[in-house]
């Protein structure tokens, strides 16, 4: 469950950004210098989190009352080892070394939905998370990591898990729309597996960072899913792209070598958290 | 003279009962204010038909606080409501004061039954500690409802007797008091008969469990529950009195309560209760549906909505609003202007933001973008679909329970959205 520790929304002092070149992180930076908040983003060309150093490198950047929002993190196409999973947490541990040097004003670790296994039922943050690969291990260690770190400081933490991100600037090309788009406009055709029966939760990735704005605000602490609450089929997400360019995009099924699974998300927990916050559908995307 | 020791709900619904059948009945509380506002016809609970019956009766009610009087009674009922925390665990400890505050003056052969909500052990617990013979203690399982609460205290279904040795005689003042009510009697052991209290509500869960889950099915597959439920009434592994109707989850802490104590009975001996997890999330999940619902429908379009709430209580003919999904909903749009009006809440222990209370339904809907139904009190039914309409500022109109008809609504101009469809 989400608490707000600011009722009306408060611009933070300084928020700092760990991952920089990432996708959720370069969104929001662009949202914060519109909104005119302060803020540092760093990336790994300034801060590389796998040396044994940058705990030290970060401890200097990051100020008391400094709102860290933790990007960072080797995604499945960097690998899907166990080396990448002890780099990422190793990051994640130089990272929690400098937390405890500091007195934070809010930590946002962004997490996955990966945490969460599939199931018939709705996934909410009360949801019991489960490892189904190294990646999804990856981050619920993580979770507990800045979790136990963060209760320590007494530091306010919001465990932030997306859904499936969409959006222009995406640098991963993961199965959905966005690879979705990218076929269609150069190869003018969507390739599915089977016949894209999966309903997934897609999220704008401008929607992430209005959510992540206003966890900020709020200052808020606990675990949100950053969802839309309305799952879609890939084969209607391949449907709507195809649609949106016109005529002429071919939308191929392939055999299909694994079961169908759908995720649907509960948004409650969101509306409640942010009544005001409406999410934009994927037509008017 | 019977005597009912604790002057709650349960008390009060069972003195008046027990007046009825013919009985002298002393009504006992430590407070004698309790008592003299009874007598001058103010009620401390909202029971249909309660007050009537002491009126009727008031020949053979007597009201006292003096622990003399209770020297006189050869059958003593302890009858205070068990209450729950914030967590549904239950508070024994007034209970549990109340007994050791007047057990020493009962007579020495007077026979002492237990109504109140408790554990699994408690009675045997409670039989030893009160240094009375066990054969004089019984535990009888109250399956009273808020709202038909007279009605099924004066013709109960059968009466559950917990009992030291179920297979020796009554004794012959609690026969005469059963015997009254010509039902049923199943004697059985302590443990027993405090578990079949908490079986009962675990089953009525699981009805109400199953039914919201398939309502929801329907109203996502185009069926509809109300065509699917008589369906279910006729047979015969079902019943016509099944929890059939989809509702906002459990409420009203008695069946959260016996939820909680099952949960702590598992973890002790290690008994799979992952059913009772499942029940849980499964009400959470529903109470939220007209909140989901209004984001949908309004606060997703409208960024200055004002919402009409009719009831607060946790379901109709009660005042008690103990886990109401009503301010579950209120607060959980604590930024929203709301404005509420229920026939028996008029106000809130701990206020809700945005909220203000109205006089009357009608008014409650002034400016009104949209309109939530969520308690069903019959006199919400009553009111014209084309007034509602009037007075609204907007269409919408939740109506989770179905009060209204749906050709009712489209004729009046409202757009209804209800459970199951």
């Amino acid at each position: 469950m989400l608490q707000h520790l600011n009722t009306t929304s408060v611009k933070p002092q300084r928020v700092v950004i760990l991952g920089a070149s990432g996708f959720i992180a370069k969104n929001l930076a662009e949202r914060l210098t519109k909104k005119g908040i302060n803020f540092i983003s760093i990336s790994s060309r300034e801060v590389n989190l796998l040396d044994s150093g940058s705990a030290e490198q970060l401890k200097q950047i990051l100020k008391s009352g400094d709102s860290l929002v933790i990007t960072s993190a080797l995604t499945p196409d960097k690998g899907k080892d166990v080396a990448t999973l002890m780099k990422n947490l190793t990051m994640a541990q130089h990272i929690a070394s400098a937390i405890e040097a500091t007195d934070l004003h809010q930590m946002i670790y962004i997490s996955s939905d990966a945490v969460y296994p599939n199931s018939a039922s709705p996934i909410r943050e009360t949801s019991p998370r489960e490892a189904a690969d190294l990646y999804s291990l990856m981050h619920i260690a993580r979770e507990q990591i800045f979790q136990t770190v963060a209760g320590s400081k007494k530091t306010p933490l919001c465990i932030f898990c997306p859904s499936a991100i969409y959006g222009t600037g995406d640098t991963h090309n993961s199965y959905g729309p966005n690879r979705f788009l990218r076929s269609a406009i150069q190869d003018k055709k969507i390739t599915l597996f089977g016949n894209g029966e999966e309903m997934r939760d897609h999220i704008h990735i401008d929607d992430v960072v209005s959510l992540l704005v206003l966890c900020l605000g709020h200052r808020s602490h606990g675990t949100l899913n950053a969802v839309t609450g309305q799952a879609l089929s890939f084969h209607d997400v391949a449907t709507k792209i195809a649609e949106s360019l016109g005529s002429g995009i071919a939308i191929e099924c392939n055999p299909r070598s694994s079961l169908v699974t759908h995720r649907h998300f509960d948004a409650t927990e969101r509306i409640k958290a942010y009544p005001e916050f409406v999410p934009r559908s994927i037509d008017k995307s | 003279m019977i005597a009912f020791i604790g002057l709650s709900h349960l008390g009060l619904v069972y003195s008046a009962a027990t007046a009825a059948h013919g009985f002298r009945v002393l009504c006992f509380d430590p407070n004698p204010e309790i008592g003299r506002q009874i007598q001058q016809g103010q009620l401390p609970v909202e029971e249909s038909g309660l007050s009537d019956l002491f009126t009727q009766h008031a020949a053979n009610i007597e009201f006292s606080s003096d622990l003399e009087r209770l020297r006189q009674c050869e059958l003593v009922f302890y009858s205070l409501d068990v209450a729950t925390d914030r967590d549904n665990q239950s508070d024994l400890a007034p209970l549990t004061q109340l007994v050791q505050h007047t057990s020493s003056h009962l007579p020495h052969d007077a026979t002492v039954v237990l109504l109140s909500q408790v554990p699994p052990g408690y009675t045997r617990s409670l039989a030893a500690d009160i240094q009375r013979p066990l054969a004089s203690v019984f535990y009888q399982v109250e399956t009273l409802v808020f709202g038909i609460a007279v009605e099924r205290a004066m013709r109960p279904e059968r009466y559950i007797i917990g009992c030291v040795e179920p297979a020796a005689p009554l004794s012959p003042a609690y026969a005469r008091w059963l015997h009254a009510f010509d039902c049923p009697l199943l004697p059985m052991r302590y443990e027993s008969a405090e578990l079949a209290k908490i079986a009962i509500n675990c089953f009525l869960v699981s009805s109400v469990s199953t039914t919201n889950m398939l309502a929801e099915v329907c109203e996502q597959t185009g069926a509809a529950w109300c065509e699917i439920a008589p369906a279910l009434r006729l047979d015969k592994r079902i019943g016509p009195h099944a929890y059939l109707q989809p509702g906002l989850g459990i409420a009203g802490g008695n069946l959260e309560r016996d939820l909680v104590t099952i949960k702590s009975l598992a973890a002790e001996n290690g008994t799979e209760a992952g059913i009772v997890d499942s029940w849980l999330v499964s009400s959470r999940y529903r109470r939220d549906w007209a909140l989901r619902k209004v984001f949908d429908l309004v606060l997703s379009k409208n960024s200055s909505p004002r919402i009409a709430i009719w009831g607060l209580a946790y379901k109709k003919d009660t005042h008690s609003v103990k886990n109401s999904p009503s301010v579950f909903l209120a607060r959980a749009l604590a930024s929203v202007e709301k404005t509420c009006y229920d026939p028996q809440v008029k106000s809130l222990a701990s206020p809700i933001p945005n909220l203000s209370f109205s006089s009357s339904a009608i008014e409650a809907c002034s400016g009104a973008d949209a309109l939530l139904v969520m308690t069903p009190w019959a006199e919400f039914a009553q009111v014209h679909l084309t007034s509602i309409r009037e007075t609204m500022r907007g269409q919408i109109l939740i109506d989770p329970f179905g009060i209204f008809q749906e050709a009712d609504c489209i004729a009046a101009g409202l757009s209804r959205h209800t459970l199951g469809s």
